[in-house]
């Protein structure tokens, strides 16, 4: 018996761990985290899971530098776990959004758990779950790590969705995502089912090099070979629902409005981000090659994209939705990048998408903390009448609010201004003239929308009108802990607005590692 | 020519043009800082920060050197992977926009109080002045498109938070109009640099560079004009897409009036001249037609509304849209006095509407009305607003003796040689001028004062000390033009050398009718001196 | 080999995955819907599998195999807390959100 087992034994990939640290930090931490508060419940009550969260993400963080370092010595990138994982600068830059991601929505949802009479650490361990999906998303090299990453990365977030047990419109929104959501991903993978059966396998750099190859011996064009093009089709599908992408934008107003906002500033900046991250790995890594084929529909989505958004936003009362609109645009602008990475500029386009969702998850981080922020008590205060005379009654909110939006419109001297920025460029770069004045009409499109926020805060402040309002901008109680969080983020919307080169050519590198190294 | 203007840079060692983006910087935050209690020192600071601003340009304009060179270059590398560099320069084209707004900014800030928020206010001029200074030195392309949106936001919020009426419809109309119309420049930008990086290898957005290496194609090229033009003809603001500047000047705060007239509507002028002239000479050349015509229409459309206004303020705006006309005629003529003559008149404008703003801030404060009809006689109860509103108007009209008449003179001057029709057209509205401000001038200060026009205060004496700066401007620049154009003409005259280098079978037309520059100035000071006796009675 | 049959019979079980999820109104029926497509893709993924001597698409429907009762198990989660809050699972009256 024992011989048969040697005999038959399987061979183990090595694993090695010492750059998988943060995937192990957020993962196992989360169980840890749920364990520890199950044993004893004293620590359920309080600040101890969200300083939890924030010290395993912090110490994610710190891991990174010293990651990195051991990628650069050993090439720019390391093949992990028998080639499934790649650990590069693009994996590590999308970790570091996860982690920013997690430590100011744990810094927001603290006070917001409070303030609704909720708690348990439930919320944090499922953020702490969620964001290692996004890592492993950004790090696949195998369509199953894919798959996996993004559906440990949705189930996490449609339970966050509806995980408030008071609300109904969270469980609405909730029970709409996971619907919408189940069905894009049963369809990405039926995409990925496609793809399996047309190049034979799931690793991404195979399936590049049996296309590369194909074309150049003239055999069975698989450029042309319709299981190909219905898989990358499907998992364009998949990938548009996360990162709401027109057409696939229809569920993306109603579940900003309903889930808690906290949530859904996970949901604008990590998520997205993730959804975008893998995007951008599947596509550019393994149909780089054949990019002329999915060139058009990307277009076609980017125009969509930016034209339904800033529309739609234009006749938004709620903030939330306003601003869920505003992220359709967003997806947008970044398909506008990678349309461009398709058209000819591989380096240039695939470079401004990766500095774009960075850069848009900065933006919605402080701008969905301002709105958890000034929600107050049962997430109430997010219609735009709420907004009056903010300027007044909370001018340090109101200013650093109006900062995040002005980058949102892509003002000069903020992050916003160079994403779009690089985006154009690109896009000049590939030619696609028509693409980047449609774009930039629909960015002037959504400015008014964020104008008109700005007014509403600054502007307006009648007594008449305002009122009411300042009667109950008074109450409004601002938490420290989400101030910070708000602090930070518009911080670091300037700080990079004014550097664009603060802190190393990441961006470049991560663009090398999706470009070059294969 | 133009690597003489690489080369040529002058470096010296004290920083002295990020000086003066930074110092109404430190400024806004000193103000930021000041304590809620101390209301009193927000004006005392914010006028110290940009009298020092204004000190600093003026010792740039005194330490200028006399030739076509880049001078006082700061460069420092900011986003390396784009080639786009943080640098700043000063030649003849920009060194006068840069003292006009170093010395409007003080004066703006002298004449007129905020009246509510002042904390707010001041900062926010003080961004202003920051972004105004850094977009005439910019000389990379991203860099000058930074400073020309972000002027907006400050704008923006004088506008909407300080204005009268209809306030924020005016500010984002303003806000939207011109970022639509920029929004295509930076699409333009992207070309140009892209369209370079491919012939060069090199990519950046150094304007210098770019324009030197002209190595888009000829659809390429216009296509990028087209839409650095779609941004500027809005600042202009040129006749189809000018409709937000009646509104944002007649709603926004004095001050804010004479920065945008004075400081913010030259940003489309000197856009054309550093950006559409220089990297495009061929599509410029070919569109320029329809850019005469636009300026023609501008001139005679903004002359003929203001004369049936009923806002005093109004009045002036579409004025100023009369006057850019005059200037975008004289950049298309293509020639040394035309681009001269326009920007001279460009700072001419600057001083004499902004004074104009200012004049008409300080009735509206007195009387709480801008309505010509409203006002009447008020010579008799302020003589020296009368005067002071005299030579500034007779200055925009365009007086020999008096500053607008230079520039008008060498704008007509080159257009004619350029395009003699639409110029003989444009001439109309040096009368038109003459008309709807003489009848505007003789409602509202002449007949019989009733009321409260009768007993209206004349100017303080700090009133009086913030004009006197811009009437000794209109006096001093209309006699002795000299030290202003021999500034400009080398950098002017290395410009449509660049022009005629870059332009098929294209050689300066100014030369047939007027030998050179020189000889222009003196036709300039016959005409003044032929016309001495005019001046000086109302 | 069969494959043409398994990928038909696959594709018309997404088919009917798919018109069940948009047509339905039950919540239950909605998640059953989604449970098809999954089982749709693990045919299409042991067909290719086995048509190309590769154990890759066979690990890989053991995955989804367990991702779909891990999503099938929040989604009735969801379900209940909603059942529990409008006694009903009608998908149709969760209406507050103006879509």
């Amino acid at each position: 018996m024992l011989a048969l087992l040697a005999q038959t034994q399987v061979q183990i990939p090595e694993i090695v761990w010492s750059v998988l640290w943060p995937i192990v930090l957020l993962s196992i931490g989360g169980v840890l985290l749920i364990t520890a508060t199950s044993i004893s419940p004293r620590l359920r009550v309080g600040s101890f899971p969200a300083a939890m969260t924030i010290v395993l993400a912090g110490a994610s963080l710190v891991t990174l530098p010293l990651i990195w370092s051991k990628v650069r010595d050993g090439g720019g990138q390391l093949p992990v776990i028998a080639d499934a994982i790649r650990i590069d600068a693009f994996t590590l830059l999308v970790t570091g959004i996860m982690c920013a991601s997690l430590i100011v929505v744990s810094l927001l949802l603290d006070d917001y758990l409070r303030t609704e009479g909720l708690d348990g650490p439930e919320w944090y361990v499922l953020l702490l779950m969620s964001a290692t999906g996004g890592i492993l998303m950004a790090a696949a090299n195998d369509l199953i790590v894919t798959f996996l990453g993004l559906e440990i990365l949705s189930i996490a977030v449609y339970v966050l969705a509806a995980l408030h047990l008071r609300r109904t419109k969270s469980q609405e929104a909730g029970f709409k995502y996971f619907i919408l959501g189940a069905l894009s991903s049963a369809i990405f993978l039926y995409g990925i089912a496609m793809i399996y059966g047309a190049t034979g396998s799931l690793r991404l750099t195979d399936i590049a090099q049996f296309i590369a190859s194909g074309n150049s011996a003239g055999l069975s064009p698989l450029t042309e070979s319709s299981l190909l093009l219905a898989g990358m089709a499907m998992l364009l599908i998949g990938f548009g629902f996360k990162i709401s992408a027109a057409p696939f934008h229809l569920w993306t107003p109603d579940v900003y409005e309903g889930a808690p906002t906290p949530v859904v500033a996970f949901m604008a900046s990590a998520v997205k981000a993730a959804g975008m991250a893998g995007l951008l790995r599947v596509f550019i890594v393994a149909f780089g090659v054949v990019a002329e084929d999915w060139r058009p529909v990307v277009g076609a989505m980017a125009i969509l994209s930016v034209v339904i958004g800033a529309a739609s936003a234009l006749g938004q009362d709620n903030v939330k939705r306003m601003l869920a609109y505003s992220s359709i645009v967003h997806a947008g602008f970044m398909l506008v990048g990678l349309y461009a990475a398709a058209s000819g500029a591989a380096q240039t386009g695939t470079r401004s998408v990766v500095f774009y969702l960075f850069a848009y998850a900065v933006m919605s981080l402080g701008t969905f903390a301002a709105f958890t922020l000034i929600g107050g008590r049962g997430d109430q205060n997010h219609s735009l009448s709420a907004y009056v005379g903010l300027s007044r009654s909370n001018p340090m909110v109101a200013s650093l609010l109006a900062v995040l939006l002005l980058a949102q419109a892509g003002m000069p001297f903020t992050i916003g201004f160079w994403a779009k920025a690089r985006v154009i460029i690109a896009a000049a770069n590939g030619e696609n003239y028509v693409v980047a004045a449609v774009a930039m009409v629909a960015a002037v499109v959504a400015a008014f929308v964020y104008l008109r926020l700005i007014v509403t805060m600054f502007m307006i402040s009648e007594p008449d009108e305002a009122g009411e309002a300042e009667a109950s901008g008074a109450q409004l109680r601002i938490s420290r802990s989400g101030l910070f969080a708000l602090g930070i983020a518009a911080a670091a919307t300037m700080i990079w607005g004014l550097f664009p080169g603060f802190g190393g050519d990441w961006f470049g590198e991560a663009t090398r590692a999706l470009l070059e190294l294969r | 020519m133009i690597s003489s203007v690489l080369l040529g840079a002058e470096t010296t060692s004290f920083p002295v043009l990020p000086a003066l983006v930074a110092i109404p910087l430190l400024t806004a935050l000193v103000i930021a800082l000041i304590p809620g209690s101390r209301d009193d020192y927000l004006k005392i600071t914010a006028l110290s920060g940009s009298s020092i601003t204004a000190a600093f340009s003026i010792w740039v304009m005194a330490a200028f050197e006399t030739d076509d060179s880049l001078q006082f270059v700061w460069e420092r590398v900011w986003a390396a992977d784009l080639g786009a560099s943080f640098s700043l320069g000063i030649d003849g084209i920009s060194l006068f926009l840069v003292v006009l707004s170093g010395i409007l900014f003080p004066i703006a800030i002298m004449c007129c109080d905020p009246g509510h928020d002042h904390k707010p206010y001041y900062i926010w001029l003080m961004v202003l002045m920051a972004g105004s200074m850094g977009v005439f030195m910019a000389t990379d392309l991203l860099l000058f498109f930074l400073f020309f949106e972000v002027v907006l936001i400050p704008m923006y919020f004088l506008i909407g938070g300080w204005g009268h009426g209809d306030r924020v419809f005016a500010a984002t109309k303003f806000f939207i109009y011109t970022m639509a119309g920029s929004a295509l420049m930076l699409i333009g930008i992207g070309t140009v640099a892209i369209g370079t990086a491919r012939q060069t290898g090199v990519l950046t957005f150094n304007v210098f560079e770019l324009a030197e290496a002209q190595a888009l194609s000829p659809d390429l090229a216009r296509f990028a004009f087209i839409a650095f033009a779609l941004g500027f003809a809005v600042k202009v603001p040129l006749v189809p897409v000018h409709t937000w500047l009646p509104d944002a000047h007649t709603e926004a705060p004095t001050a804010g009036s004479v920065i945008l007239a004075g400081v913010m509507l030259k940003l489309g002028t000197y856009g054309f001249i550093r950006f559409g002239l220089f990297l495009f000479p061929q599509a410029a050349k070919d569109l320029a037609p329809l850019f005469f015509t636009l300026g023609v229409i501008g001139i005679v459309y903004g002359a003929v509304v203001a004369t049936v206004q009923k806002d005093l303020k109004r009045l002036i705006a579409y004025s100023s849209i009369a006057h850019l006309g005059f200037i975008i005629l004289g950049i298309f003529a293509m020639n040394t006095q035309g681009i001269e003559g326009a920007l001279l008149q460009m700072v001419n404008h600057g001083i004499s509407t902004g004074a104009l703003f200012i004049l008409v801030g300080w009735i509206y404060e007195r009387r709480h009305t801008r309505e010509i009809a409203a006002l009447s006689g008020l010579q008799s109860a302020a003589p020296i607003m009368a005067a002071a509103f005299t030579l500034v108007m007779l200055s925009s009209i365009g007086l020999p003796g008096l500053n607008g008449f230079v520039g008008e003179f060498l704008i007509l001057l080159g257009a004619y040689s350029a395009a003699k029709w639409w110029t003989v057209v444009a001439v109309t509205g040096v009368i038109l001028a003459a008309l709807y401000l003489l009848w505007a001038y003789q409602r509202v200060f002449h007949g019989k004062a009733e009321g409260d026009n009768a007993t209206m205060a004349d100017l303080s004496l700090s009133e009086g000390l913030s004009i006197l700066p811009l009437i000794g401007l209109i006096i001093f620049m209309g006699l002795y033009p000299k030290p202003v154009l021999e500034r400009m003409e080398p950098a002017v005259e290395t410009l449509v050398a660049h022009l005629e280098a870059n332009i098929d079978g294209f050689s300066e037309p100014g030369n047939d009718g007027v030998e050179s520059p020189a000889d222009a100035e003196d036709l300039v000071k016959a005409a003044i001196h032929g016309a001495e006796g005019e001046e000086g009675d109302h | 080999m069969l494959l043409n049959q398994f990928l038909g019979l696959a594709a018309i079980l997404f088919c009917i995955g798919v018109y069940g999820v948009l047509t339905r109104r039950n919540g239950v029926m909605v998640l059953m819907s989604i449970e098809l497509i999954l089982n749709a893709v693990n045919i299409n993924l042991v067909a290719f599998g086995a048509y190309q001597g590769d154990v890759g698409g066979q690990v890989f429907a053991l995955f989804v195999i367990a991702v779909a009762a891990a999503e099938v198990g929040v989604g009735l989660a969801i379900v209940l807390l909603i059942y529990r809050n409008r006694r009903s699972i009608d998908v149709s009256e969760a209406d507050l959100l103006q879509g």
